[in-house]
């Protein structure tokens, strides 16, 4: 056996979606194809992508061996937690200590990083973040902590 | 014509358009510089920061950074081995080799003197093609319409790196993402379950940041950094005559090829590339140089590269079609804006489309003055090291999200697909095809749904008309083609990087 774990992962994926898709196209009337209605092209789309689904499925069962790929999974999770932080914090702390926050858990994502690397990075992004977004844009978004009085 | 392009001159010469085109060629550069970043992340990145301006401005600056990647990315092709975007790889194979010769400056003025030509032809071959294949598109009608969008969405997938298979679902999964929120027609809601921030849709900022822009930093934190590497030095960048002789033909050759190449959907910048390399190989007299440093090899490629650069946008200024991803992203700009790419837009928006085609001229020549010149500055940016880099694309990544709906809920969604653009990348998809089926998907089931009503429901009307069924028939082409397994050889080949 060839199999290729990655097509074959792939195939799956796209029919677990097509799958749930059309289980939730169900709220939707269909239509007829003179008078499509809303759940009509999602119908098709997902149809076709349960079709690709199985098909990339079955060619992953003999165009391999292609293993599933390590993942990285300290990068992985610091950089997206890194990011969920930032819209967590952004409104509640304010967009100077958002920074902070995000800069230092992303950057325990790099093993080289060090800590005056981080320090300098957060002072930097602060300052530039601050000219371009407060100065220059003008976006409405509290900079320092909103409990301290300050927008 | 004429008229059009002194209406398109006076709106780029205005002073905020020149600044913008200076800004955007300037951050092009850079990036392009720098491996690691590329134009699909950067434009998505700053696209909330063009909401403010008018426009005809924030498309000029899009533009000058997605051409000025392209000029970015020859310059450490050529000085460190790396190509700084796909598009320069085969720059390396002999741009390189020239600089390991001591003509280290000369490879560097070959390419840029060869970009500047291309991108002045192929910015004519804009001008020249907009009001006529527009005037063809305006007799589209709704079936024409569904037809090409098919058309280019499986050229897209066809043409993008790996299983085409596997890109064809990329397509239809877009086209899937792109059916969440309200039903234009009836109302209804689809797939929002429930969450009024989903209602207006996946938010395309997001969508396009996460699988490019987040995803793409775990891809890079998890190779290891090599770019300890000996920049080789540039001594004079003139060209002896011996070099200017054999790099001309090559320069036309290379123009040629390149716009010709990015009109095709998904063709772009680096097929183009890489079609001049292999042409060059085969046709100059010094083919047998090629390997050692043959200066046409460096002067074909970098013409092709930023001649397609600007032929990709003749799909999208005339029929509202995105070629590429980052022409996708340049439709959500346009949308965001209030303005809906088509056959329409050439009349409708007159200072758009001449102001755009003017200014890619203006770009063209700031990038000549950008790179040779401040060359010195550019190999200093590439000592900065990725560490210093990520986390200031993350807050500008979050902190652009947030600011186009003031909402958080943009940047968890962000976050999302930075997860899936992750795990797409661990099984191999391409994630372009993906985006511009995102764009194009709503399109074409507007266009389905009317087609079909006017045929009373008859599919054959698809076939009926003649224009649709010609691009039917190129789409079925396209995707037998690709079964043969020569031509699919060929393409890895050709895309491999």
């Amino acid at each position: 056996m060839r199999l290729n774990a990655k097509d074959i992962a792939s195939g799956v994926l796209l029919i677990t979606i097509a799958l749930l898709g059309l289980y939730f196209n169900l709220d939707h009337p269909i239509g007829s194809a003179r008078r499509m209605g809303p759940g009509y092209m999602p119908m098709l789309t997902f149809i076709l992508l349960g079709g690709l689904g199985a098909a990339v499925l079955f060619i992953g069962l003999a165009n391999g061996p292609d293993p599933l790929e390590k993942w990285a999974w300290r990068e992985f999770v610091l950089i997206l937690a890194a990011m969920a932080i930032f819209g967590l914090l952004l409104e509640r702390i304010g967009f100077a200590l958002a920074i902070v926050a995000t800069v230092g858990i992303s950057a325990l994502a790099d093993r080289t990083q060090t800590i005056r690397g981080t320090i300098g990075c957060i002072i930097f992004l602060i300052v530039l973040c601050w000219m371009v977004f407060i100065w220059g844009l003008d976006i409405r978004v509290p900079f320092l902590p909103p409990f301290l009085g300050y927008y | 014509m004429i008229d059009n392009l002194i209406l398109g001159f006076g709106v780029a010469l205005s002073l905020k358009n020149v600044a913008f085109a200076f800004l955007g060629c300037m951050i092009g550069t850079a990036i392009g510089v720098l491996p690691g970043i590329g134009p699909v992340a950067t434009i998505s990145l700053l696209l909330p920061l063009t909401f403010g301006v008018d426009p005809v401005t924030a498309i000029i600056m899009l533009a000058g950074i997605y051409y000025g990647a392209q000029y970015g990315g020859s310059t450490t092709a050529i000085l460190l081995n790396l190509p700084g975007e796909v598009s320069s790889v085969v720059t390396t194979l002999e741009g390189y080799k020239m600089a390991r010769r001591g003509r280290a400056g000369a490879a560097l003025t070959i390419a840029a003197l060869g970009s500047f030509f291309a991108g002045s032809v192929s910015t004519l071959v804009v001008a020249a093609s907009g009001p006529l294949l527009t005037s063809v598109a305006l007799s589209f009608g709704p079936a024409d319409y569904f037809s090409l969008m098919l058309l280019g969405l499986i050229i897209s997938a066809v043409l993008a790196q790996g299983s085409v298979l596997k890109s064809v679902a990329m397509v239809v999964l877009g086209v899937a993402l792109g059916l969440v929120g309200t039903d234009v027609q009836t109302g209804q809601q689809r797939f929002t379950f429930g969450i009024p921030e989903l209602s207006d849709g996946i938010e395309f900022v997001a969508l396009a940041m996460g699988i490019f822009g987040i995803a793409e930093i775990i891809l890079n934190l998890e190779k290891p950094e090599n770019r300890d590497v000996s920049v080789a030095k540039v001594t004079s960048l003139w060209l002896t005559r011996e070099e200017a002789r054999r790099a001309t033909p090559s320069v036309l050759r290379g123009t040629l090829v390149g716009s010709v190449l990015g009109i095709l959907p998904g063709g772009g910048a680096a097929l183009s590339a890489f079609g001049s390399y292999m042409m060059e190989r085969r046709l100059s007299k010094y083919g047998h140089e090629f390997g050692t440093g043959a200066i046409e090899g460096v002067a074909g490629p970098e013409s092709a590269n930023n001649a397609a650069s600007q032929t990709s946008f003749i799909p999208l200024l005339t029929l509202g079609i995105p070629s590429n991803a980052v022409m996708a992203l340049m439709v959500g700009a346009l949308i965001i804006q209030g303005i809906q790419p088509g056959p329409r837009m050439v009349e409708a928006q007159p200072e758009l489309f001449w102001g755009l085609i003017a200014s890619m001229w203006i770009g063209n020549l700031m990038l000549l003055i950008i790179n040779l010149p401040l060359i010195g500055m550019w190999v200093a940016l590439l000592k900065v090291p990725y560490r210093f880099l990520y986390p200031a694309i993350l807050i500008f990544c979050a902190i652009g999200v947030y600011s186009i709906n003031n909402s958080a809920f943009d940047v968890y969604e962000t976050v999302v697909f930075g997860f899936f653009g992750y795990l797409l990348a661990k099984l191999r998809f391409e994630p372009a095809p993906l985006l511009i089926g995102f764009v194009l998907g709503p399109m074409m089931e507007e266009h389905l749904r009317r087609a079909m009503l006017l045929s009373r429901g008859d599919p054959i009307v698809f076939f009926d008309r003649p224009i649709s069924a010609t691009l039917l028939a190129i789409s079925a082409l396209a995707l037998g083609a690709m079964l043969l397994p020569t031509l699919r050889k060929r393409k890895d080949e050709a895309l491999a990087e």
